[in-house]
């Protein structure tokens, strides 16, 4: 690939991603005044969510899932965001250094 | 905006290993390091950044490489329709600069304290600063140092990303409707990452899920 075609690639999609964090945001208020868009758009952050990270979760096998449910648990104990991120990760930890089963 | 910056601090270290990885990939693609900080500062989205080293390596057309580039992103767009009402009483100027450092990170753990605490557009500002510094160190450890670098995967670093959404879906969590709106949420979304084999699928399983959030919710109401 040559330098400018590069550079071309990395303004292009710089225009474009800015484009849409922006345009997303403007258009919102115009958006919301159309019938039910703003209940539909009330669901967005967690299913935007779930959609993001629950396929690769899977793809992560058993013990993705295993860690995911621990996440879910300490989290509704403690509501410690960084302490169940943490108790996710060892679990995750423990089994890619075949320390667990 | 300090608040941001502090509440972002845990994830940050997510990406920060993320970028190692990035910074890794560039160096043994020979893209140089003013291409790479080119990425960084202007594009600013991760995934779509790997997928753009991934596919120089392909061959591919110039076309195709921005065009699924900007795909991966499409989500930015939903993600700004969610938050106009931090927006509410800000001037255009703040709207356009604060928008370009908004990441899902720094988005998320904003989500999350939007309706608990009193929070304004400098601590969204605040977090995208924190996750902008820690992606340009990683990603310039990385580079620099990749053939010293031990796999940040063993430790199991990428998975806190996963882990720390978890969480955050765990507080939005409410009434019986949410965990089905949930569970056909994941459902779709696995099915249609199957199907496409490309990201669009995560935007529409979130659209597709949140329709049907409505339709329940509707159905609630009728009844």
């Amino acid at each position: 690939m040559s330098d400018s075609n590069m550079l071309l690639i990395i303004f292009a999609v710089a225009i474009g991603t800015y484009f849409l964090r922006v345009s997303g945001l403007l258009l919102s208020t115009k958006l919301k005044k159309l019938k039910y868009v703003n209940s539909l758009l009330e669901s967005i952050p967690a299913t935007l969510l779930i959609a993001l990270i629950i396929p690769p979760i899977i793809k992560e096998g058993m013990i993705g899932i295993i860690a995911s449910l621990f996440v879910i648990i300490v989290m509704i104990k403690s509501k410690n965001i960084f302490l169940s991120m943490s108790i996710g990760v060892f679990i995750i930890y423990l089994s890619r250094s075949n320390l667990l089963f | 905006m300090k608040n941001g910056f502090l509440s972002n601090l845990p994830i940050s270290l997510s990406v920060f290993s993320y970028g190692i990885v990035l910074g890794i990939i560039c160096n043994t693609k020979s893209i140089d390091y003013l291409q790479l900080m080119l990425m960084n500062i202007f594009i600013f989205a991760g995934s779509s950044q790997f997928v753009i080293v991934d596919m120089l390596s392909n061959n591919l057309s110039l076309s195709t490489i921005i065009g699924t580039a900007i795909l991966i992103n499409m989500r930015y767009f939903l993600i700004g329709t969610t938050l106009d009402k931090l927006f509410l009483n800000s001037s255009i100027k703040q709207k356009l600069l604060i928008m370009h450092f908004v990441t899902d990170e720094s988005w998320a753990i904003t989500m999350k304290n939007i309706k608990e605490k009193n929070i304004t557009v400098y601590f969204l500002l605040g977090g995208g600063l924190c996750i902008f510094l820690s992606w340009i160190l990683g990603t310039s450890i990385g580079y620099f140092f990749a053939q010293l670098i031990i796999e940040p995967k063993n430790y199991g670093l990428d998975f806190a990303f996963y882990a720390m959404f978890v969480a955050i879906l765990t507080t939005m969590y409410k009434t019986k409707n949410d965990l089905f709106t949930f569970f056909i949420t994941a459902f779709i979304a696995i099915i249609f990452e199957k199907l496409l084999d490309n990201s669009i699928y995560i935007l529409i399983s979130a659209l597709l899920g949140s329709l049907f959030s409505l339709i329940m919710n509707k159905k609630v109401e009728d009844e």
